[in-house]
């Protein structure tokens, strides 16, 4: 009986323990997170006392994440609504954008990755983009061609934008930042 | 009637009841151990079955923590182990972003606008020296440690007539230094001190537009991280 005991034991320790670990790092971790509307970052994970989640969930890959000085990267999954993103939806990103030497906006899939489209488009920077005459950003994000700055979406299935923003004193101080002074995303209509 | 009237009975068939023990001296005789009853024996499974299920939970709390914390002194898959070997002839060298492109692993959730290089550092062998010339495009340059966290990060903003120059050095490499300094004089090298042997120097830069990649790529690629004389 004692080694059925000690067995059990041993078992849930050391099952439950790699399981959760493993869940816990497999992706980004919640510890650490901050929001700014519909925005996710982890700032700290660019500085030197990075969370040991955090620093386990980057040594999984082969990351190198910006560091807090250099920029700061934010991802969105879901839109201003709630709804999580979807390719066959169209969406809006307007607003503006902190103060920054330079800035990129793409579509990625969960893990990170470009999609590999047929039009070589992943992205936009801050150079790249045509605005109007208030000098706001516009930018529409389908999978069908849009007038305007159109930024091409699969056709179907959840995708992330990323904004990362290079050499900008948000970089530091993310969890302060107003949702105001980040594109909103709205969602326009939904096939 | 009850148990314990019928207990008390007559035996049925009548034969005599044997012989009563004698008793012992000065008391009555003992009541035979009382087995435990099933409620008993439930909560007793239950009380058991609870303890164990907290000891199991508690070893699984200390191996959850113990396992998050050796991920990355053991990961071989981080981008410290993939690209050890690169930057040995003095430069850093364009890391890859997509897959199959080269033997390198790709970079993970990179952005497609920046080139990246990086240089690996051994602080074993002396300081090492990083140099960066700075263009019209937007450059950082990182130093990550072997086993996750950025030490240092620094922009071509902070450049010098456009040259970015530190030392990267240990702590004890950086008491040496500062024991040299000329008396009475200061230091203009930027010194940063690793709390690590190894780790990467790694140099980002956006390159805005597509035809802004070659200046990127000559940007990144040409910072030098050799030897500190």
């Amino acid at each position: 009986m004692r080694i059925l005991d000690l067995a059990y034991i041993l078992g849930l320790g050391a099952g439950l323990g790699l399981v959760s670990a493993h869940w816990a790092v497999a992706g980004r971790p919640a510890v650490g997170k901050v929001e700014v509307g519909a925005w996710m970052a982890w700032p700290g994970s660019g500085s030197r006392g990075v969370d040991p989640y955090m620093r386990a969930y980057l040594a999984r890959g082969v990351h190198l994440p910006l560091g807090a000085g250099e920029g700061v990267e934010l991802i969105a999954e879901r839109s201003d609504d709630g709804a999580h993103l979807d390719g066959r939806c169209r969406y809006r990103l307007s607003g503006s954008v902190p103060t920054t030497r330079g800035w990129t906006l793409g579509v990625t899939d969960g893990a990170g990755r470009p999609f590999a489209l047929p039009l070589d488009r992943a992205s936009f920077s801050d150079a790249e983009i045509v605005r109007g005459e208030d000098g706001a950003l516009s930018i529409v994000a389908a999978a069908a061609p849009q007038a305007g700055n159109w930024l091409p979406l699969p056709a179907a299935g959840r995708f992330q934008f990323r904004l990362r923003l290079y050499d900008t004193p948000v970089s530091s101080q993310t969890g302060e930042t107003r949702a105001a002074n980040l594109p909103r995303i709205a969602r326009l209509d939904c096939r | 009637m009850s148990a314990i009237d019928h207990d008390a009975a007559p035996l049925p068939s009548g034969e005599p009841r044997p012989a009563p023990v004698p008793a012992p001296p000065l008391s009555t005789p003992l009541p035979a151990p009382a087995r435990p009853r099933w409620p008993q024996r439930l909560r007793a499974a239950g009380m058991r079955l609870g303890l164990t299920t907290l000891a199991g939970l508690m070893l699984a709390a200390i191996v959850h923590i113990v396992t998050i914390l050796l991920i990355p002194a053991l990961s071989q898959r981080d981008a410290a182990y993939a690209y050890r070997e690169l930057g040995a002839e003095g430069n850093a060298e364009i890391v890859p972003l997509a897959r199959g492109s080269g033997s390198l692993p790709a970079l993970q959730e990179a952005d497609p606008d920046v080139v990246t290089a990086v240089c690996a550092y051994d602080l074993a062998a002396g300081p090492v020296r990083v140099v960066a010339r700075t263009g019209t495009l937007p450059l950082g340059l990182t130093l990550q440690r072997q086993g996750g966290g950025v030490i240092y990060a620094i922009t071509d903003r902070a450049a010098i007539r456009g040259v970015l120059e530190f030392l990267v050095l240990t702590e004890a490499q950086y008491d040496e230094r500062v024991a040299n300094d000329e008396e009475g004089e200061t230091s203009r090298e930027l010194r940063v001190v690793s709390d690590t042997e190894r780790g990467l120097v790694v140099a980002r830069v956006l390159a805005k537009r597509p035809s802004d990649r070659g200046d990127a790529e000559a940007l990144a690629g040409g910072v030098r991280c050799g030897p500190a004389g």
